[in-house]
């Protein structure tokens, strides 16, 4: 069997973000089954990317057999990363608007202080 | 062992002042954090006798509740009660509530509308049926009543406790925390009154799912 360049790249990428994804769990910054949902995740891009005909089957399935519509979907794909991406930026931004209104609520009452005092 | 109140509220001048008076019997303090109410609920609150933090902005019933609990590890609060503000909650379950957290059987406990005869409608069945199923999916761990807001956390969880979801989706969150902390968890079944109020103030369906994406959204991005 011969491997092409994608079929080597992906599955390294797979095991790096699983990887990281269990040095999460070991950091305590993920759960254990947050990492077992985030295995099978990148197991299945490894997958895809080892047995092509997987994805020939999915072609059957879901009709995306030309090349025409390969591009539609791969745009759609870089679209969703936008939006992801973009997601993931409002979702910061909401947290630190949520961290400037609880600081303003507690100083209102004087406990702002009191943290600092203690920490 | 100082046991605090924390009751998220917003818009909720009609109803505050008689939770917070029944749950002053079992607590000794009782704080409410106004969400950017445009109502007199700071107010009436305050004469109540609670502590009152205000949100400048609305900002969701998890941020809320987090800004609670920060006032209470203030207030060196050893056990803190979750409430909600429109009155759904029988005050009287809070007793049965503390006491695995103060007997240390449990770091945190749960209340379960579903675990006695109460009169739930269909729809807020529905509602609650999905989040805990999303819950179950994103944390692995299965909670009988896992949005509602009645709550009580033991000192280890006080300790612990932080949140960073804003919205309802927040109530998984704290699920997600159980589960990464090792908290002991105990669910006990309390009684719920739906009125009109309280469907008018719920969680919509279409909200619902907007909360349901963004725990899922979160789950890959932690």
């Amino acid at each position: 069997m011969t491997l092409t360049p994608y079929q080597i790249v992906t599955p390294l990428v797979s095991l790096i973000a699983i990887t990281y994804a269990w040095s999460l769990v070991f950091r305590r910054k993920k759960t254990l089954w947050e990492a077992v949902l985030w295995s099978l995740f990148w197991g299945m891009v490894a997958w895809f990317a080892l047995q092509p005909d997987v994805v020939g089957y999915l072609a059957v399935v879901t009709g995306i057999q030309d090349r025409e519509n390969a591009v539609v979907i791969t745009f759609l794909g870089i679209l969703f990363l936008l939006v992801f991406t973009l997601v993931i930026r409002i979702e910061e931004l909401e947290q630190r608007q949520t961290r400037l209104v609880r600081q303003m609520a507690l100083k209102d009452v004087g406990m702002e202080g009191k943290k600092k005092e203690e920490g | 062992m100082k046991i605090v109140a924390v009751i998220p509220a917003y818009n909720e001048e009609t109803r505050i002042v008689s939770v917070i008076r029944a749950a002053f019997a079992f607590v000794s303090a009782v704080i409410v954090v106004d969400d950017g109410s445009v109502d007199r609920t700071a107010e009436v609150a305050r004469d109540a006798g609670a502590i009152v933090l205000i949100h400048p902005e609305n900002s969701g019933s998890g941020a809320a509740t987090m800004t609670g609990v920060e006032a209470a590890r203030h207030l060196k609060a050893d056990i803190i009660v979750t409430l909600d503000a429109d009155g759904q909650h029988d005050p009287k379950d809070i007793p049965a509530m503390l006491q695995p957290a103060m007997e240390e059987r449990a770091d945190i406990v749960f209340a379960n509308r579903f675990g006695q005869r109460n009169r739930i409608p269909l729809v807020r069945r529905l509602a609650n049926g999905m989040g805990n199923l999303i819950t179950f999916v994103v944390t692995g761990r299965w909670v009988s009543d896992s949005q509602c807001g009645f709550k009580v956390f033991g000192p280890k969880a006080v300790a612990q406790l932080d949140l960073r979801m804003s919205g309802f989706e927040y109530c998984t969150e704290i699920v997600r925390e159980s589960v990464q902390h090792h908290w002991h968890i105990i669910q006990i079944p309390t009684k719920v009154v739906y009125s009109e109020y309280t469907m008018a103030k719920g969680q919509s369906f279409a909200n619902g799912i907007r909360t349901a994406l963004k725990i899922l959204l979160r789950s890959f991005l932690r």
